[in-house]
């Protein structure tokens, strides 16, 4: 291997863990609102949300940071709606998850009018891990990077801990796969499918909000592109596992990144196939995914999408 | 404390009730939306109602606009019934468009205009269907996530006709083909300005059908069993392979139609915007019309108003088109919470509020197992 090839695979590789963040904070969170039978498909209205309401606070305060909570605390108030709709008042989930898409995409065009290609001055900035980051090829490429990467590596070993070593995790689960039973053992389900939709809408705003944040500092209508959508299809890949869930949004990452680098080398290739390309990798997986799920019967919450009334049978 | 006791039949006055509401509750969220912009909702609902219906023209473009979400609407009414969640007209709606063009663009021209006509709109339609298809075979056979797969299957179809804009179908590398030949358009029904096309006459018709598919035919009858059991479905020998294929083919193809019509007979060319969104405004009429064919037609000419409406405000007041999707999603909000009061009976009550000896009113199935265990004990 030559040394430029191995400098430009880093940077590809790089930019493929930024990216793949981006995908794993959502999928994550959706995650566990599906292991607690919620089915949300209005990611992509929540990630523009957070996208928004992230760059608007950073640009008010001046700090990314603070625009990273806000997106995520404003992504969270509208999976409220979605919790209140589908689990209180046992709404059709679907139907509620492609309203919130709508909502979030009007919402954020309907405000971020004004700010249109406006710049954030002040980003995210990278943060070395010391030690970690002089490994060679694995250290550049994991180690190097900002907080909200790390967040991710840590989120998915303590969802992952939580979901299957813990006491919660068990009654999540439970709350997902049999609600009536859950109920019967004490569980609230209530409570636990609420907690768990805004969870993962914090964390789909969290998504949207690096974005702005981070990667592309300027707002534009529509800035996530379909990622919401992506990510409810890699829940599927991930069979409802965090671990499975990392290992998938950095496949995307990967696409995303060679998608963008082989743009910009000017290649022959088409650039709207290339622009397919993440559409058209997501549509196999997902029927892949689902066959892989259909054979070993693993993931699926047996609830997803039902919701739970006491008092019927 | 809310306690909710399943409705056997939902009254007819909630059916009208619950979606007027919506509507209202939905325009009271968007003026709040609009209020922290500081924008005043009164003067943009005002200008709406004024650029949707104001004159002749301004109505005339409404119903514009209304024909391919009637188109749309009507389709996703005989889906939805058996829980099928196509939300891929808007990418069967471009597939459509894409499809007829081609015969527009690069089929003989010297076919007579009937002819001509006749196979793009077969072609539209074929291809809207061929696009529907695909989520239906997947789902059917090995059960894959019809939502996904549609909208991903809207983000394929956009870039397909991208890759034809900008390849070989654009002029000098501009996303726009050249003009359709007169023979290639079809036929507008009212003297100019207005583009008001016999398309409307399409939708129509099709409410119609898709009214005595629903109603009249054994078919109907099998989507709606369907969509509320499918276990029961399988044991009444329904056959739910043709049944969901069948249903998916007829919604993609009305809304190829839709996309072949309006790029021939509104925009006479095919190019990158050719206003495929109306896919996602079809989905909230077929269900704001409580998924009756008929009454989409009606809803349909509502939320075009409101679409045209918001094209107006965008241009005469500077107001994002996107409190548009703001207003829509809320109603859909409202409709969706709404079912809780068509579907259950909501009862207030205190907690401990039962009189000692007296039966607690737990709903219908209990009572008859408290019957049953009675006679049992006697």
């Amino acid at each position: 291997m030559n040394p430029t090839f191995g400098s430009i695979l880093i940077s590809v590789l790089a930019g493929a863990v930024q990216s793949g963040t981006i995908l794993l904070l959502p999928t994550l969170g959706e995650v566990l609102t599906e292991r607690s039978g919620v089915l949300n498909l209005g990611l992509e209205g929540l990630m523009l949300i957070g996208a928004f309401f992230g760059f608007l606070g950073a640009m008010k305060t001046g700090n990314p940071y603070v625009g990273l909570l806000l997106g995520m605390a404003a992504a969270a108030v509208a999976a409220t709606i979605h919790a209140f709709i589908c689990v209180t008042l046992r709404g059709n989930q679907t139907v509620t998850g492609l309203a919130l898409t709508i909502f979030g995409t009007g919402l954020t065009s309907f405000y971020g009018d004004n700010w249109v290609s406006q710049r954030l001055t002040t980003v995210i900035q990278p943060m070395a891990i010391p030690g970690l980051s002089r490994i060679p090829f694995v250290g550049p490429i994991l180690f190097s990077q900002d907080l909200i990467v790390y967040a991710g590596y840590i989120l998915v070993a303590l969802f992952w801990f939580l979901l299957f070593k813990t006491k919660v995790g068990v009654n999540l689960r439970a709350v997902g796969e049999n609600a009536k039973a859950a109920d019967a053992m004490g569980v609230n389900v209530v409570g636990t499918r609420y907690f768990w939709t805004i969870v993962g809408g914090a964390l789909a705003g969290a998504g949207g909000a690096y974005i702005t944040c981070c990667i592309h500092p300027y707002w534009l209508n529509g800035i996530t592109s379909g990622m919401g959508w992506i990510a409810v299809a890699l829940v599927v890949f991930a069979m409802w596992n965090p671990f499975n869930a990392l290992v998938g949004a950095f496949l995307f990452g990967s696409i995303e990144a060679l998608q963008l680098q082989l743009q910009a080398a000017g290649t022959y290739i088409n650039s709207a196939l290339l622009s397919m390309l993440p559409y058209l990798a997501t549509f196999v997986v997902i029927i892949v995914a689902t066959l892989i799920v259909r054979v070993r019967h693993v993931g699926t919450p047996k609830e997803l999408g039902i919701p739970y009334a006491r008092e019927e049978k | 404390m809310l306690r909710f006791e399943k409705r056997d039949k939902t009254p007819i006055q909630l059916r009208v009730l619950v979606p007027i509401c919506s509507v209202l509750l939905g325009l009271l969220m968007g003026s709040v939306v609009m209020l922290f912009a500081h924008v005043n909702p009164l003067r943009v609902y005002g200008a709406i109602v004024k650029g949707a219906f104001g004159s002749a023209y301004t109505f005339s473009e409404t119903l514009v606009i209304a024909v391919p979400l009637i188109l749309m609407s009507v389709g996703l009414c005989l889906v939805y019934r058996m829980k099928f969640f196509n939300i891929g007209a808007k990418g069967q709606y471009i597939i459509g468009a894409i499809c007829g063009s081609y015969l527009a663009l690069f089929g003989p021209a010297t076919m007579s205009r009937p002819l001509l006509l006749t196979l793009m709109m077969v072609l539209g339609t074929l291809g809207g269907a061929l696009w529907a298809i695909i989520p239906a075979l997947l789902k059917v056979y090995w059960n894959v996530n019809e939502v996904i797969v549609t909208l991903l299957l809207n983000y394929i179809a956009s870039y397909i006709l991208w890759f034809f804009m900008y390849g070989t179908w654009g002029t000098r590398g501009f996303p726009l083909s050249k003009n359709f030949a007169l023979n290639a358009q079809l036929p507008r029904i009212l003297p100019p300005p207005s583009r008001l096309h016999i398309g409307l006459f399409f939708g129509l018709a099709a409410a119609v059908i898709i009214w005595i598919i629903i109603r009249k035919t054994r078919f109907g009858y099998e989507t709606r069993v369907l969509g509320e059991n499918e276990r029961a479905a399988r044991y009444a020998g329904i056959n739910v392979f043709k049944t969901v294929i069948i249903a998916a083919v007829i919604s993609g193809g009305l809304a190829g139609l839709a996309g072949i019509a309006h790029t021939s007979a509104v925009l006479r060319v095919l190019q990158l915007e050719i206003n495929s969104d109306y896919g996602y405004t079809a989905i909230i009429a077929a269900w704001l019309a409580g998924l009756d064919p008929l009454v989409a037609v009606g809803i349909s000419v509502l939320l075009a108003a409101l679409e045209a409406g918001g094209y107006q405000i965008q241009i005469v007041m500077r107001v994002p088109f996107g409190i548009v999707g703001v207003i829509e999603s809320s109603i859909l909000f409202c409709l969706l919470a709404g079912e809780i009061v068509t579907h259950y009976r909501v009862i207030l009550t205190r907690r401990l509020s039962t009189p000692p000896g007296s039966t607690p009113r737990i709903g219908k199935k209990c009572s008859v197992a408290l019957d049953e265990r009675a006679r049992g004990g006697a």
